[in-house]
Parts: C-alpha cells; sequence; structure tokens
C-alpha cells in the first residue's frame, strides 16, 4: 500500500540498510498517529468551550436554514467576482509587460491605485460614491447617466471585488508569465511565431500551471471577503447571520454558526485545490 | 537552378553593441553560399552567440546589413513591414539552441507541428504526416508521442532539429548544440547534422566539437573579440594556421 517503501524482498540491500528504512518508516507512522491524536483533542477542546458558553444550540439548529438561504449570494458574489477578477488579470498582466506606455502606464496604476486602498473604501466607492460622478456627469450635460452610474448593492459588490482581486492577481499572473525561461520564446520566434502566438501556444499554457495554486488560494480568500457586500444589505451568509444575531440578541449563536460555514466552505475548497495540484503536479512529472 | 552563385547568407558590416558600449561584434561580414557548411570557432565571449542570433534577429544589430535567402534588412530601419520580412527569415530559417527549448507542455509531435500549423498555417494532417518521416529520419519515430522531458539531451536536440527542419528552412543555425550533452550522447546528434549536411543543407553552425568541424564542415572561421581571425578550409586551419590566435585556440580546444 505504501508507495514510498517498494522494497522488494532479497533486493540485495543490505540488513542495517533495511533496518534503517523500517525505522523511518516507524517514526513516520508515529508522527502520523500522534498528529491525528493532537486534532482529535483540540476538536473536543473547541466542543467543549462552546458547551461552556452555554450556547443555544437549538435556537442556532433552528436558524440554520434562515442563514443558509444566504449561500446562494454567497457563492454568486464569488465566482462572478472571481471570473472579473481572472480577465483582470490576464489583461492586467499583459499591460504590465507590454512595451506601450500607454497600456503599461493604465494596468500599473490600476495595480498600484487597488492595492493602496482598502477593500471597504473600494465597496462603498462603487455603491455610494458612483452616483455622485453620475451626478457631476449629468451637470457636464450627459443626461441620464446617474441612473447608469447608481448601481444595485449585488453588482456593485461584485465589481469591487472582481476589480480589487484582478489587481492583485494582475501581479500573480505577470510573475506566472515572467518565471517561463525566455528560451521558450526565443524557440517561438526563431520558427517565426508573432508576439500574440508566442503568448498563446507557448507562455500562456505553461504559465497557467504556475498560476493556478495561487489564483486558487485568491479565491477561497474571495469566498470570505464576500460577506464585505453585506455591508450593503445584500442578503447573503454574513447578513442574514448578524440580522438574526440583533433580532434575538444571540449575536454569539450566529456568529459562530456562520463563521463555522465559511470555514466548511474553504476547508472544501481547499480540499478541491489540493486534487488540482497533485493533479497538475503528475502532468509536471511526465513534462520535466 | 538560376543565381546558383547567390549566397544563402550575407552578412555585411555587422556591429552590435549591448548597453554600457560593449561592443561585441565589430563589423563582422559573413557569406554562405547554397549547401555549404560553415563552423564558427572561438573562444567564449568572442561573439559568436550573437553573430547567430544576428542573423535571425533574435537579436537585433546594432549596425550593418543582413540578407537571407534574398531578403534583406538593415539595421535601425524604420518600416512598418519590417516585423513581416523578419518573420520571413525566420521562417526561411533553423535554429537549434545549446539548451534545446522544447515546448514542455506539448509532445515531441506537437513539438514539430507547431510551426507548420501555426505559423504556415498548414493542415494538421499534412503536417503530421511530414512530422513522421522527420521522426523517423531522426530516428525516433516511437517516442512521438512523449513529452521531451521523458527523452535524453541527445534525443531532445535531435527532436528540436526535426522541430526547424519541420519549416523546411533554407539554412539551419546551430548554436553550440552539444555543448549541454552528456559525452556519450554528442555523437547521434553530431551524425544528424553530417546528414544534414550531405544532403546539402545551408548550415551555420558555432560548434567546437572536432569531427564536425574538421570533417563535415566545408569551411573554418576563427572568431575572437568579435573580429574573425582567420578562415579557410578545415585542412589548412587544422594544420597549417596563419595566425598565431589561431595556434592558441586549437592548442586550447585540441
Ligand atoms: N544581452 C546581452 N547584454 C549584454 N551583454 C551581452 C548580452 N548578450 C551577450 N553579451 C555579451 O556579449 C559577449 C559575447 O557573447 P556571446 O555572443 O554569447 O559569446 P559566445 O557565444 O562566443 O560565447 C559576452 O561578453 C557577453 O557577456
Ligand atoms: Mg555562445
Amino acid at each position: 500500500m505504501k508507495a514510498d517503501t517498494n522494497l522488494s524482498e532479497g533486493s540485495g540491500i543490505p540488513a542495517e540498510a533495511r533496518k534503517i528504512l523500517t525505522q523511518i518508516e516507524t517514526d513516520r507512522a508515529a508522527y502520523k498517529r500522534k498528529l491525528v491524536i493532537s486534532f482529535i483533542i483540540l476538536a473536543i477542546a473547541m466542543i467543549m468551550v462552546l458547551i461552556a458558553l452555554k450556547l443555544d444550540f437549538r435556537f442556532m439548529k433552528n436558524q440554520l436554514p434562515f442563514i443558509f438561504a444566504g449561500m446562494g449570494y454567497t457563492l454568486l458574489v464569488s465566482f462572478m467576482a472571481i471570473s472579473l477578477a481572472c480577465f483582470l488579470a490576464v489583461v492586467g498582466a499583459l499591460g504590465r509587460l507590454s512595451k506601450n506606455p500607454v497600456f503599461n502606464s493604465i494596468a500599473s496604476s490600476y495595480v498600484s491605485l487597488i492595492r493602496g486602498t482598502p477593500l471597504l473604501v473600494q465597496v462603498y466607492m462603487w455603491y455610494l460614491a458612483l452616483p455622485q460622478i453620475g451626478k457631476a456627469l449629468e451637470g457636464y450635460g450627459f443626461t441620464g447617466i446617474q441612473a447608469f452610474f447608481t448601481l444595485p448593492a449585488l453588482t456593485a459588490g461584485i465589481l469591487a471585488l472582481g476589480v480589487c482581486y484582478g489587481a492583485y492577481m494582475t501581479e500573480t499572473v505577470r510573475a506566472g508569465i515572467q518565471s517561463i525561461d525566455p528560451g521558450q520564446t526565443e524557440a517561438a520566434n526563431a520558427l517565426g511565431m508573432t508576439r500574440s502566438q508566442t503568448m498563446k501556444r507557448i507562455i500562456f499554457p505553461q504559465a497557467l500551471r504556475v498560476i493556478i495554486p495561487p489564483v486558487s488560494n485568491e479565491f477561497i480568500a474571495m469566498i470570505k471577503d464576500s460577506s464585505l457586500v453585506s455591508l450593503m444589505g445584500v442578503w447573503e451568509l454574513s447578513y442574514r447571520a448578524i440580522k438574526m444575531g440583533r433580532r434575538h440578541f444571540q449575536s454569539l449563536e450566529m456568529l459562530i454558526t456562520v463563521a463555522l460555514i465559511y470555514w466548511m466552505m474553504c476547508i472544501l475548497l481547499q480540499y478541491f485545490q489540493e486534487k488540482l495540484e497533485t493533479h497538475m503536479a503528475r502532468g509536471d512529472r511526465s513534462i520535466r | 537552378m538560376m543565381e546558383n552563385d547567390s549566397p544563402m547568407v550575407k552578412i555585411t558590416n555587422i556591429h552590435k553593441v549591448f548597453p554600457q558600449d560593449v561592443h561585441v561584434l565589430c563589423g563582422i561580414d559573413l557569406e554562405v553560399k547554397k549547401g555549404e557548411t560553415v563552423a564558427i570557432l572561438g573562444a567564449s565571449g568572442s561573439g559568436k552567440s550573437t553573430l547567430l542570433r544576428c542573423i535571425n534577429f533574435l537579436e537585433e544589430p546594432t549596425a550593418g546589413t543582413v540578407e537571407v535567402d534574398g531578403i534583406t534588412i538593415e539595421a535601425g530601419e524604420n518600416d512598418k513591414l519590417r516585423n513581416g520580412r523578419i518573420r520571413d527569415i525566420r521562417k526561411r530559417t533553423g535554429m537549434c539552441f545549446q539548451a534545446f527549448n522544447l515546448f514542455p507542455h506539448m509532445t515531441v509531435l506537437e513539438n514539430i507541428i507547431e510551426g507548420p500549423v501555426t505559423v504556415l498555417r498548414q493542415k494538421k494532417e499534412a503536417a503530421t504526416a511530414y512530422a513522421e518521416q522527420l521522426l523517423q529520419w531522426i530516428g525516433l519515430s516511437e517516442k512521438s508521442d512523449e513529452h521531451p522531458s521523458r527523452l535524453s539531451g541527445g534525443q531532445q536536440q535531435r527532436v528540436a532539429i526535426a522541430r526547424s527542419l519541420a519549416m523546411k528552412p533554407k539554412v539551419m543555425l546551430f548554436d553550440e548544440p552539444t555543448s549541454a550533452l552528456d559525452p556519450e550522447l554528442v555523437g547521434e546528434v553530431v551524425e544528424v547534422m553530417e546528414r544534414l549536411a550531405k544532403e546539402g543543407m545551408t548550415i551555420v553552425a558555432v560548434t567546437h566539437e572536432l569531427h564536425f568541424a574538421r570533417d563535415v564542415a566545408d569551411r573554418i572561421l576563427i572568431m575572437d573579440n568579435g573580429n574573425w581571425v582567420e578562415q579557410g578550409p578545415p585542412e589548412k586551419i587544422f594544420n597549417n594556421p596563419e595566425q598565431e590566435r589561431t595556434r592558441q585556440f586549437l592548442a586550447h580546444i585540441l
């Protein structure tokens, strides 16, 4: 079963070497056993703390369906925003690497501005400040533009998160592209490929393997940051939990409940991320 | 048939200056006839790679003229069609690198058909058929569906040669194609290069591989500090060099 000890019997490995190998194997098994025991003790301790706090578990259970109903918004916001972020990241990275001064300066300013300001401020910018910009523009004769600049909460949230994460991911994508050996570009150029053919056929497919793990990390972070749209009254997970907690003066129960829901979602996503990474690593071995 | 005497490659007065006034090529001339095989030798850092890379504009010459198969490009020209003409030169020029630079995310076959399909817009079936002929010619038919990482260095370099040949180039440039190889793998690559030369390919090779330089090349050029020191047929260069610098260099590699 253990793939890392494929010692066939009688393969000429001296007895003392085999003894050391067995010792290493025993140590490793012991470590794993102790690790599992530690985790179990930690979990029990946490449950005991929750019990000691005299939480109203029945209330938590009764409110669960109401909170879970916000899952749809949380996932919708996260998926839409990460899609937007991926698109902006690719365009942004090409801009940051571009020799065109206009394109390059726009991309660099985008990254600098967004990374240099709090996400919270950005969320309010999209939601509360944008209509005012629309109003100012109406003053310059763009009639009807204010309605266009007044965004529904959901849209504002998706734009805020997508644009913000797009800026961070721009740097991830740029680093991924730059990590590819310049020899690859030279080989493609020597065949007569254009710049865009080289990017599309040679560089990007290779960069993708480098980019996917950090991007799935960003996605996990995004799930949690999507709770910021609750500030604008979108009925997603945390909004519902906070509302119910306040109404019944049982915020502790509701916050713990919603925290556990986020945690479970992230554990699930992390599991898929690890699967994806081992899958890609397998491809890597056949490639390197 | 016609213009049989016009050179395949003609380089006139090429200079290359890198930033901080690093003068790497100092007015190099080179003419290579159709079907000729020339070997360029010289100490490390003398500018051999830079010269080779100026032929297909992987490196932009600072001054001078490059002509390949009748396409002429001047250094520093400002012409909208220039990039297109550079690509035209590249389509007619195969290049093999010291580090092979195969595409790791593609199989051997995909590597070979990439140029013909993407650049020359050939049909995939036609490109594959020709690629299979090339694989047979380099003796790696059975590796067609492997990824490059599964091949030895010698096999990878042979695939890189096939990848260049798939474009049906008029001239092949080799930049120390065997320098990164374990000694026992050098022979298989040189053998392929030798067959290529025998079949009439025009070849410009930077190499210190003695058998290739002495027995395959028609002409040897010795470079030092961005200038030609001496050139001539292999027998003369090896047995009867005129320049002291050539003698020193040969003593070093022999
Ligand atoms: N991109 C570059 N920028 C600055 N200097 C360079 C660059 N490429 C090569 N050189 C310099 O040019 C000289 C010649 O390099 P090269 O053509 O690679 O020599 P060779 O192939 O004969 O060993 C070296 O001194 C090297 O440091
Ligand atoms: Mg070199």
